[in-house]
Formats: C-alpha cells, sequence, structure tokens
C-alpha cells in the first residue's frame, strides 16, 4: 500500500497538468475534445487525491498534516474539492483553469520534497485537530475560490465597460454567474471557517495548558471572519451588489492572506508544531 | 457520378437578377413535378434570398437532358434579362463539395448563417414529398444535412452575433445570466427596436416595457411580444424596475442624463442596469458609463462586437473545409461502392457456380468425409482467386493514368462475360 502512496505522489502533479491543460485548451481555444475531457479529468484527480489522503491518514495513522508538505497538498485537495462543488452546483466549468493552477504548484512542491515525520507529536494525531484544520483549510479555499472569481468578475466588468471583447468576454460566464459563484463559494468558506473556529475553541485549551485567548493569531482568524461577516450581511442588509461585493471579497482574502502570513511569521507560537 | 448543380448565386449576380429566379415554395413544387414528367429521376432545388440551386440526378439509361439555366429561367416563368456569367454548372463530385460547403454556411453571403440549413432541408424535404429523390440524392443531402450540423458544433462557424439586435441581445447575455427573469424597457417603435425586441424575445425575456412617441405604436408592439406599455416622458420613473434599456429612437436631445441614471441607480439598490443606445446621434448620456454598474453601450459598440465575430467566422472556415473533406471521402467511397457491388456480387455468384457445378459432377469420386473436405478446399481456392481482383475494385487507385470505377468495372464484365443489365 505505501507503494500506491509514492505512486500517487508521481501521479497527482501529472494529473494537475493535465487537467489544467484540458481546462486551458477549452477556455482560450474552444477545443470540443478538451471541453469533454476537463470534466472527466476533474473527478479523476478528486477521485486520485482523495484516496492519496485517506491512505496517508490510515496508514500513517495520523491526519495529513504533520508537516509543511502534507499541509500542501491537504491545501491543493480542499481547492480542488470546493472548486468542483461549485462547478457541480453552477454546472459552468469554464474557470477552473483559473482556479485548477494555485492547487497544481502546492501538490507539485508537496510531492517534490514530501518525507515522513519519524516521530510525529501526539497532539497533531488528535482526530479533533484533523478535523479542526480540515475545516479550516476548506474555509480558506472556499475563500480562496470567492476571490477568484470576484478578480474573474472585475476583468469580466473591466473588459465590457471599456469595451474589450476578447477571450476574456468570449469564454468567461456572464457577470452573474462569476457573482453568484463567488458568493457560493465565500458562504461555503465562512460556513466553515466557523467550525474550524468552534472545534479550535474546543481542542485548544485541552491541549495546551496555559492557553492564552489573547493569542494574536486567534485575534487574526476572528478578523477574518467579521470581515465575511460584514459582507454577507452588507449583501444581505446593505443591498452590496456586483462590483462592490466583488471588490470586497479580493479585498477580504487579501486581508486574510496578509494576517496569516504577518501574523504566523511575527507573533504567534502556538500553531507552530514542526 | 450522374450529378450536377445548376445554380446562381450572390457571387455570380446581382441582386435583381437573383430575386427573379427565387423560386417560393409553390412555385418550387411545380417546378419539381415539371422536371419529374420530363424524365429526371432526382432532383432537389434550393432556393433563398442569395441563391437558388438545382441538384439533378440522371439516370445514365435515360434521354431526359439535364436542365440548362435557361430552363430554369422557363420554369420560372421569368422575364429576367439574364446571362451566362450569371449561372454555374457544377459536374459530378464538385456538385457534392459545394453543396457541403453550402450547408456548412461558408459559401453564404454572411459567413457562417445558420438559415441556409433549414432552406436546405425545406428542399429537400420537398422533392422526397414528391417522390423525386432517390438513393443518390437522399444519400447526398443527408449527408449535407450532417456536415451543416457537424459544422456547427465542431466549430465556431456560426458563433456571435453578426446583426445589431442580436449583439445587443448577446451583450445583455453577458451580464444577466437568466433573462427570463429580466425586464427590458424598449423606446422606439421603429423597425430596429423591433428586430432587437425579436432577437431579446428568442432568448426568453421575462417582459417587455415598450415607450414612443406615438403611443399607438408603442402598443403595437406590445400585442406583438406582449408587454406594457408607457408614456415616453415617464420612463424616468420606472427605470427602478427595468433591468436593460435599449434606445432606439431619434431624439435631438439626451432623453436620459448621467444624473437621471446616478439617481435611478441609488434607487434600484445598485442593481445592475444594461443601456443600449441604438440612436445616431445617441440618445442617452454616455457618461452613463463612468457610473458603477451601469453598462452603458452605443452602436459603435455594437459593430466592434459584429465586426470581431465576423473575423472568427472566417478564420473558422479552415476548420470546416476539413470536415468537408471527411464527409466528401465518405460520401465518395459509398457512390464507388455503390458502382462497383453488383459486378462483385455477379462475379461471386459466377464463381460459386462454376465451383457448385464441378463439385457436382466430381462428387461421386469422392467419400462422404473427403465430400466436406473438398467443399472447403475449393471455397477456399474460390475466395482467394477473388480477393485480389475484389479488394482492387474497391479501394481504386490515384494515380493520375489508372483507369476509372466506371472503366474498370466495364473490362472486368466484358473479360467474365456477365451480364450488362446488371449494372448500375
Amino acid at each position: 500500500m505505501f507503494f500506491l502512496i509514492n505512486l500517487l505522489e508521481i501521479l497527482l502533479p501529472l494529473l494537475y497538468f493535465f487537467a489544467i491543460w484540458a481546462y486551458a485548451k477549452a477556455f482560450f481555444s474552444g477545443v470540443k475534445f478538451a471541453e469533454d475531457l476537463k470534466s472527466i479529468l476533474l473527478r479523476v484527480v478528486l477521485g486520485a487525491h482523495a484516496l492519496y489522503i485517506i491512505l496517508r491518514a490510515t496508514l500513517l495513522h495520523h491526519p495529513p498534516i504533520t508537516s509543511v508538505f502534507e499541509i500542501l497538498s491537504l491545501i491543493a485537495f480542499t481547492v480542488v474539492l470546493v472548486y468542483a462543488y461549485i462547478e457541480f452546483r453552477t454546472k459552468n466549468s469554464a474557470t477552473g483553469y483559473f482556479i485548477l493552477i494555485l492547487p497544481f504548484f502546492f501538490q507539485l512542491i508537496s510531492s517534490l520534497f514530501i518525507k515522513e515525520v519519524p516521530n510525529v507529536p501526539p497532539m497533531l494525531q488528535s482526530n479533533l485537530l484533523g478535523f479542526h484544520v480540515s475545516s479550516a483549510f476548506l474555509g480558506y479555499a472556499a475563500i480562496t475560490i470567492s476571490a477568484v472569481y470576484g478578480f474573474l468578475y472585475l476583468m469580466l466588468y473591466h473588459d465590457i465597460k471599456s469595451k474589450q471583447f476578447g477571450v476574456i468576454y468570449k469564454r468567461l460566464p456572464n457577470l452573474e454567474t462569476l457573482e453568484r459563484m463567488s458568493l457560493t463559494a465565500a458562504i461555503f468558506g465562512f460556513v466553515l471557517l466557523t467550525i474550524a473556529i468552534i472545534v479550535g475553541i474546543i481542542w485548544l485549551p485541552r491541549v495546551f495548558e496555559n492557553f492564552d485567548y489573547s493569542d494574536p493569531k486567534l485575534f487574526g482568524t476572528a478578523a477574518i471572519w467579521l470581515i465575511y461577516a460584514a459582507g454577507l450581511v452588507a449583501k444581505k442588509v446593505g443591498g452590496f451588489q456586483g462590483r462592490q461585493m466583488m471588490v470586497l471579497s479580493v479585498a477580504g482574502f487579501v486581508v486574510a492572506l496578509l494576517s496569516i502570513t504577518i501574523i504566523n511569521m511575527f507573533f504567534t507560537e502556538f500553531h507552530k508544531f514542526y | 457520378m450522374n450529378l450536377s448543380c445548376l445554380g446562381i448565386n450572390h457571387r455570380t449576380a446581382p441582386l435583381e437578377v437573383r430575386e427573379k429566379v427565387w423560386f417560393s415554395s409553390d412555385e418550387n413544387r411545380e417546378m419539381i413535378a415539371t422536371l419529374k414528367e420530363r424524365g429526371i429521376s432526382e432532383c432537389v432545388l434550393a432556393s433563398t434570398c442569395n441563391r437558388t440551386e438545382l441538384y439533378v440526378s440522371v439516370d445514365e439509361h435515360s434521354k431526359a437532358p439535364v436542365p440548362s439555366w435557361k430552363d430554369l429561367v422557363a420554369l420560372k416563368k421569368s422575364n429576367v434579362e439574364a446571362q451566362d456569367s450569371h449561372f454555374y454548372s457544377i459536374p459530378s463530385l464538385h456538385a457534392a463539395r459545394h453543396l457541403f460547403s453550402v450547408a456548412s454556411g461558408i459559401d453564404s453571403m454572411v459567413i457562417g448563417d445558420v438559415q441556409i440549413l433549414n432552406q436546405i432541408k425545406d428542399g429537400f424535404s420537398l422533392s422526397q414529398e414528391l417522390g423525386c429523390t432517390g438513393p443518390l440524392l437522399n444519400r447526398l443531402f443527408a449527408q449535407a444535412l450532417h456536415v451543416g450540423k457537424r459544422a456547427r458544433t465542431e466549430t465556431e462557424i456560426g458563433e456571435g452575433a453578426v446583426s445589431m439586435g442580436y449583439a445587443a441581445a448577446e451583450l445583455t447575455s453577458k451580464i444577466f445570466d437568466d433573462l427570463s427573469k429580466r425586464t427590458a424597457l424598449l423606446i422606439g417603435a421603429g423597425e430596429t427596436g423591433k428586430l432587437t425586441a425579436q432577437h431579446l424575445e428568442s432568448r426568453n425575456i421575462g417582459s417587455f416595457v415598450f415607450a414612443n412617441r406615438t403611443r399607438t405604436r408603442a402598443e403595437g408592439l406590445a400585442r406583438r411580444f406582449g408587454g406594457r406599455v408607457i408614456e415616453l416622458q415617464d420612463i424616468t420613473t420606472h427605470l427602478n424596475s427595468v433591468d436593460i434599456v435599449i434606445s432606439a429612437i431619434d431624439s435631438p436631445e439626451y432623453i436620459l442624463t448621467t444624473a437621471q441614471l446616478r439617481h435611478a441607480l441609488k434607487q434600484r439598490s445598485n442593481m445592475s442596469l444594461v443601456i443600449i443606445d441604438l440612436g445616431v446621434p445617441r440618445t442617452i448620456d454616455p457618461g452613463a458609463n463612468t457610473i458603477g454598474n451601469i453598462f452603458f453601450h452605443d452602436v459603435d459598440t455594437l459593430n466592434h462586437i459584429i465586426d470581431r465575430n465576423l473575423a472568427n467566422r472566417v478564420a473558422q472556415i479552415r476548420s470546416v473545409e476539413q470536415i468537408i473533406l471527411e464527409e466528401l471521402t465518405l460520401f465518395h467511397n459509398w457512390h464507388r461502392s455503390r458502382e462497383v457491388t453488383p459486378t462483385i456480387q455477379e462475379l461471386s455468384k459466377q464463381f460459386e457456380a462454376i465451383r457448385t457445378s464441378e463439385l457436382e459432377k466430381h462428387r461421386h469420386h469422392f467419400s462422404t468425409e473427403k465430400q466436406e473436405e473438398l467443399e472447403l478446399l475449393t471455397k477456399r481456392i474460390v475466395n482467394k482467386i477473388l480477393h485480389t481482383p475484389i479488394t482492387n475494385l474497391k479501394n481504386g487507385s490515384n494515380a493520375d493514368d489508372a483507369p476509372t470505377v466506371g472503366e474498370k468495372v466495364s473490362l472486368l464484365r466484358h473479360l467474365f462475360g456477365l451480364d450488362r443489365n446488371g449494372t448500375e
């Protein structure tokens, strides 16, 4: 079975590459063969990656979060999972190229450098932590996808307003669909981040005896949660529409990215396990 | 191949000539019936505003002459002053290729025209109904319709708007997902407004609101497309209840200003508003495009879209020609096999007759067990003897000096004394 894990580590970047190729070919050239192939390849990638994650978790007896490279693979999987859900829900597969580039690079780096961690700290073997991390990553993946759709919306919006009718105008779905895709992803992300925060609040005091709720990481996470909550309220109550919502989605993602990067690098210790 | 195409189109003749050899459905029916009476076994006429083409297949034993353009004009009972150069006559496989080009839309005045396929289908159905199609034209037209479908599904030859109304509807569809939930305000009740309404209707627009200086004309459109009528001076008060504004009216001054639109957008909670100004001079302040969530476009924008789409269609011609070549090869192979199949069948039959006759004569020399072996052996010998000539006859040759299929069939029939009445 370990052979299968090693094989999937080689196969996954290749599968991602072929899927991206099919999505790119369909988007830029409208080739029918690629149109038919891309969704099949997405299912293959998703299935193979799910198998890889399950094999790692069961054969190595811990959630796949014990090294940066395991986490990169998990992020790649969550992004693809959320994208596949949105593609299935909206029945629109034109944007896959823009989304799948990110998980391809994550999985490539993971496959190139991943090694087994000989002594996994006991706290990283907790299933509750696995659930916390999985939901957090799914949430971040969803808000990333929401931002990508927001960005695509702004590109198309700009092209229509400035009367540029190139490949973006021709191939992207209409503005209303892009807005709906971004909003679906944002709601999905918000719900999962909420779950991750609740599970984290339950789990953290059990593991860290001197746990301090004033940790900057918690403030950062709360700030991100509040931004998305405010955005969704603005949509529901304040009548935010179209471009305004998409700017908020992109801005929310940028804040989340900066918050996670800066706080992880300079301020907090308790989320560093390796 | 006993196939020919006699035609006239937008490249060979001016409109004043073409319109005089255009056949209505009744005239088409009458002409096909006349040609049938004259001994033409298979014929189909396709007549559109840009072309009239008669496809004819005459049985080689028939004495009926292939119609000329003068016959076509006479059958139309037209007094047109036509010349030889206005018409073309295309023989044999070239006629099939031409029909495939027409069906795919690459021979149309507007490249990728979607109407032509239906017009060919109508002409073919009429001839079928009158019993004036046979194996050749049935196969040819079925394949031509298949070429048309393939060209439209496998390439972008018919993609993109190439008229003002269509471009306006297409632009609107790039902003809203489901037009059935949207309302369009149409200002002006002239021909441009009507055409745009038709395109929006074909995209399942939810509802229409019409406004025009002359209310009765707006009411006429409301009856035709459904929807309600408002007074022209009231359009600003209805901007919060519509999603698309199309202005196709003549006005010396702006009927909607930037300030009015900014105010309307606030009232409609910033929901997107598409404005398409088809007027020249423009009737809506172009400054509207600076307002967020308002998408303002004018005639220049639509022309730009049309130009791009036409260029894209032209770029698709090579892919369509590839499809035509594939289908033409299939058609040619089918036709060739149809030419040689009876001869092959007769030849096989003759060899089998010789085999069984000789076997019968000498059967008593062999035991029952040996007779079975002999049966198998003689069959195998006959098959091996016939294999090479049959294969060569079916496959033909690309060499210039190679005999034609007809010549080969004649030679074979002569050499083996096959009955000539069995030929196709």
